[in-house]
């Protein structure tokens, strides 16, 4: 139900649980996988308003990921600007990009919407190859670094250790999961679900479908494109390899596997999904095909996902009433 | 009696088909105008004009002496003239509670839960609120859509068919039920093929043949026309429920 706040007990377990990760996971390489873990439930929970609550197709989520890591490294190949300026200036700038976007593309559905966001992100690619004055094409832009975090009366605090990088991430992941919660929750959230399930209905009775894919869509974007930025200067490289395909797919299955139209799912997709492929490293040619199957056949048959109706089960019903159920 | 809603020389051309030609229409609150015709009449189609579904190719679509034939329909919703469809439209995957409250939320209604639940009660569906929309019976779907519509809080209401495929009983029901919101003071335009519904519950009677408005009057009036036997009353028995 709408109103219903997940329970205390839970959600204390939980806080502290993510808390303690980096005291307990001492090894660098599971704690890097946290890593990309957290931001990429930020990415997933932005993908999940378009695809799971207005439930429109977008394949142009990966390059809104690949724009905001841009936008970021390039603030700083350029103008020397931290990631602090870099990151909001990327989500400004996604969600720039997805209003001009949308304003094309929501006016059109079902196929027609899917092919022109594959278009997009495609002519993303190619600017991000071919405008080599600019990003240096294949070269990509190295270098990135994670600045000192001013915390007012401490000062600079270097947070660019995977222990330390662990809470900018995991901070940004609990916002994003937080602003998602508030905004199906609100009247604008309502909406989306309303439009995914009858448009026609929804605006015979007065909702605007157009202004409410909007509002998911640039709300979307602009996770994704905090999300990249945070990549970004993460990794410490960008380069037009963000644009490759396997990111969309990834993020679909975080999104359809997780749960759609959940929040819960799709955050708890990001992680299980990205541990998985690095779990199954050795099957690495095969990953991606046996991913790609995976996520076809899910969504035929599987609508509700994979992880949420697991989770679903796990957690005691009385426990149970902060899920959102309107999958 | 000033028009609340009126509707002045339509005309809707889908390629060469002409669905309505030089329309006029007039419905005052509190009055229930039914629109009869064949199937393919322009029944629907004049309602996806008043809706903003369709843009007529001449004419105007007149709401409290504001002309809305270019308004997105969505904003037409919000002015105030809501319908139902021809073919059932719920929400399927939800509740009725949850789908009957989009009418308020797009109006802005602080407390949209209430409004879908006093819609519910007006159409004697309370106790299942909490059911999905795709679990009731479909007498049941057809009153939930009044239901959705009346959460709108519209002024005028426009009802395609709504007693289509229900048993006498049903039909009974839904005629009080339209008597109650004319009461209440909705203007309700009604499309029906069911005579029985038409001639016990309408003001007056408009009846469109081949998209052209062939004769308008009181219930008994428009009964004896004989354009109107010829056109369409007298095929009743045998086309009685065809669409
Ligand atoms: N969107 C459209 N495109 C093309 N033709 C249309 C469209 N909508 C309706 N028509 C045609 O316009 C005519 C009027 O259709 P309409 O649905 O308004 O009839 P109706 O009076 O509601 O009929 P019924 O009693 O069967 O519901 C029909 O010939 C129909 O095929
Ligand atoms: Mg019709």
């Amino acid at each position: 139900m709408p109103d219903s706040k997940p329970h205390p007990i839970i959600l204390g377990a939980v806080l502290a649980g993510l808390l303690i990760i980096p005291l307990v996971v001492r090894d660098e390489y599971y704690l890097h996988l946290f890593i990309v873990s957290a931001i990429f439930v930020v990415v997933a929970l932005g993908l999940n308003l378009i695809v799971g609550y207005v439930g429109q197709l977008s394949l142009a989520h990966a390059a809104f990921f690949a724009l905001g890591a841009y936008v970021s490294a390039l603030l700083f190949f350029n103008l020397k600007w931290s990631m602090w300026i870099g990151m909001p200036a990327a989500a400004i700038v996604t969600a720039a990009v997805a209003f001009a976007l949308g304003w094309v593309i929501l006016r059109v559905r079902g196929h027609r919407f899917v092919i022109i966001t594959v278009a997009f992100a495609e002519i993303m690619r190619l600017v991000a190859t071919n405008w080599v004055d600019l990003t240096r094409g294949f070269m990509g832009l190295p270098g990135l670094q994670i600045p000192a975090l001013y915390v007012p009366g401490i000062g600079a605090v270097d947070v660019s250790s995977k222990e330390r990088f662990y809470y900018v991430v995991l901070a940004a992941a609990l916002l994003s999961f937080y602003i998602c919660y508030r905004l199906v929750r609100s009247s604008v959230g309502r909406a989306f679900v309303l439009v995914r399930e009858n448009e026609v209905l929804a605006e015979s009775l007065g909702i605007s479908a157009f202004r409410t894919c909007m509002i998911a869509f640039v709300v979307g974007a602009a996770l994704a494109g905090t999300a990249g930025a945070l990549y970004g200067h993460y990794i410490g490289f960008v380069s037009p390899d963000l644009f490759n395909f396997s990111y969309i797919t990834i993020m679909l299955i975080m999104v359809i596997l997780g749960g759609k139209g959940t929040l819960i799912g799709p955050a708890l997709g990001a992680v299980v999904f990205t541990f998985l492929p690095e779990l199954l490293r050795e099957a690495s040619y095969y990953r991606m095909v046996i991913f790609a199957s995976i996520l076809v056949i899910a969504t035929l048959f599987m609508p509700r996902g994979i992880i949420f109706p697991l989770v679903e089960h796990l957690v005691p019903r009385r426990w149970r009433k902060g899920h959102d159920r309107a999958a | 009696m000033t028009a609340l809603l009126e509707i002045k020389g339509v005309m809707v051309h889908f390629g060469g088909l002409t669905a309505l030609k030089d329309v006029n229409l007039a419905v005052s609150a509190g009055e229930v105008l039914s629109v009869i015709g064949p199937n393919g009449a322009g029944k629907t189609t004049l309602f996806n004009v008043i809706t903003g579904r369709v843009r007529p190719s001449l004419g105007s679509v007149v709401f409290r002496g504001q002309a809305i034939q270019r308004e997105a329909a969505f904003r037409i919703a919000r002015m105030g003239i809501v319908r139902t469809f021809q073919k059932t439209e719920v929400f399927g995957a939800l509740s009725l509670v949850e789908g009957v409250l989009a009418g308020a939320l797009a109006r802005g209604d602080p407390d949209p839960e209430t409004r879908a639940r006093e819609a519910l009660e007006s159409v004697g569906l309370q106790e299942k609120a909490h059911l999905r929309a795709d679990q009731l019976p479909y007498g049941d779907q057809r009153l939930l859509e009044i239901a959705q519509a009346l959460a709108a809080m519209p002024q005028v209401l426009l009802l395609d068919e709504p007693a289509s495929g229900m048993n006498h009983q049903e039909s009974a029901h839904i005629v009080r039920l339209i008597g109650q919101l004319r009461t209440k003071g909705f203007a309700i335009v009604l499309v029906e093929h069911n005579m029985h519904v038409v001639m016990t519950i309408s003001d007056r009677v408009m009846v469109l043949n081949y998209g052209e408005t062939i004769a308008e009057g009181r219930p008994a009036e428009v009964r004896a026309d004989p354009r109107v036997i010829e056109a369409y009353l007298g095929v009743q028995k045998t086309d009685a429920r065809a669409g």
